[in-house]
């Protein structure tokens, strides 16, 4: 007899979900996030630029296909429940599926829902897509020095600081590093 | 303390090795094999129809270009010679499950373990490589020296998939076989 199949909505949780990205409606949205440098800054170690909407849908197609979708890369949109509003975004990129492997990757361009848990559960969402539904053994990210809020919220839903790449970022004169985080598949499932 | 990597080139055998097709030579060599519909039919349930060079450069192509399908030449070690293929199609990853086909165009090499070893050798690509958790393949029951070639090499018998092909007025059943990577390791310590 085997146990029963999870039949809870996996990409819905209390405050947010996880929803597709719409390459015409979810763009403008988007577009406003990418004028606050602080956002940049903190989702990304690239140079802080606007994302123009060319750029976007060039990003999106990478995620979504041309023709069907690419399997080792999932892009989400995040939408706070109330209001059905987005607020942010939510990647993860398989680089080979012999290591059941994904990289991670979250941002809140909406300021008003930062500190305030919309992350935490998105990141949460994220874990249980990654291992319930893709069946992946382990989750890496990389999380900025500057940015101690991410640290915590990935230290909340299981993340554990690995290491560090020493000097990685380097940011009005300063250096930082970028710490590497993890979360093992055996780990998860304790947590449940 | 980690154990030691394996270092055994996992694409060669004592008979045969697993190597790139080559879609500027090797359609020349491939092409013909169609033109053997006893071939043909072994091979696959789709009506035998003859090929040509360019149609199978096309086919290898567009596998070489993605990433879910691991197509090799099989060579006989003696004189290098293209004798057939083997492919692996690991597209169902959230199961970690590859699917196989495999072929010998030249005549031949029919029945001498030649395929078997090829077959042995991507099952340790596909369980020490790419780390899937099963494979399986769809044998046709009349093709008994095929079905014995997966058993030696340890496939199970898991269904029937019952009068499924029609072949000279006649119909058959399709044998599904998989093997699980257990069984697989159970193997390697018994060799």
């Amino acid at each position: 007899m085997q146990s029963q199949l999870a039949t809870a909505n996996l990409l819905t949780g209390a405050l947010v979900r996880l929803g597709a990205i719409d390459g015409e409606k979810d763009l403008k949205p988007m577009r406003a996030w990418s004028r606050d440098a602080e956002f940049l800054r903190l989702f990304d170690s690239d140079p802080a630029r606007g994302w123009t909407e060319a750029r976007l849908k060039k990003d999106l197609e990478a995620a979504q296909g041309k023709d069907e979708p690419n399997p080792n890369a999932f892009a989400f949109l995040i939408r706070a429940l109330d209001g059905d509003r987005a607020i942010g975004l939510a990647d993860l990129n398989i680089n080979h599926w012999a290591h059941r492997e994904a990289w991670v990757a979250i941002g809140l361009g909406e300021r008003e829902y930062w500190g305030k848990g919309y992350g935490t559960e998105a990141m949460r969402l994220l874990l249980r897509y990654a291992f319930a539904e893709l069946n992946l053994a382990r989750v890496s990210l990389g999380a900025f020095a500057y940015n101690a809020r991410a640290q915590r919220s990935y230290e909340k839903v299981g993340f554990v600081a690995e290491g560090a790449m020493r000097q990685r970022l380097r940011r009005d004169g300063q250096w930082w590093d970028m710490v590497i985080m993890g979360i093992l598949r055996e780990e998860w499932q304790g947590r449940r | 303390m980690h154990s030691q990597l394996t270092t055994t080139d996992l694409f060669t055998g004592v008979l045969v090795r697993l190597a790139a097709l080559d879609p500027e030579r090797d359609p020349a060599t491939i092409a013909p094999w169609f033109s053997d519909s006893e071939y043909h039919r072994l091979l696959d349930s789709d009506p035998a129809r003859p090929q040509t060079p360019k149609q199978v450069k096309a086919d290898m192509e567009k596998r070489a270009e993605r990433d879910d399908a691991f197509p090799f030449a099989i060579r006989a070690l003696e004189g290098d010679k293209l004798i057939g293929f083997v492919s692996l199609w690991a597209g169902n990853r959230t199961n970690a499950e590859g699917w196989v086909g495999i072929g010998l165009g030249e005549r031949e090499y029919w029945g001498k373990g030649y395929g078997t070893e090829a077959m042995r050798l991507i099952l340790r690509y596909a369980f020490h490589e790419l780390n899937l958790e099963r494979v399986s393949l769809e044998a046709f029951a009349d093709n008994a020296r095929a079905i014995r070639s997966y058993e030696k090499a340890g496939f199970r018998h898991e269904g029937l998939q019952r009068e499924a092909m029609r072949r000279d007025g006649r119909r058959q059943d399709v044998v599904s076989m998989g093997i699980r990577r257990e069984e697989w390791e159970a193997l390697l310590v018994s060799a």
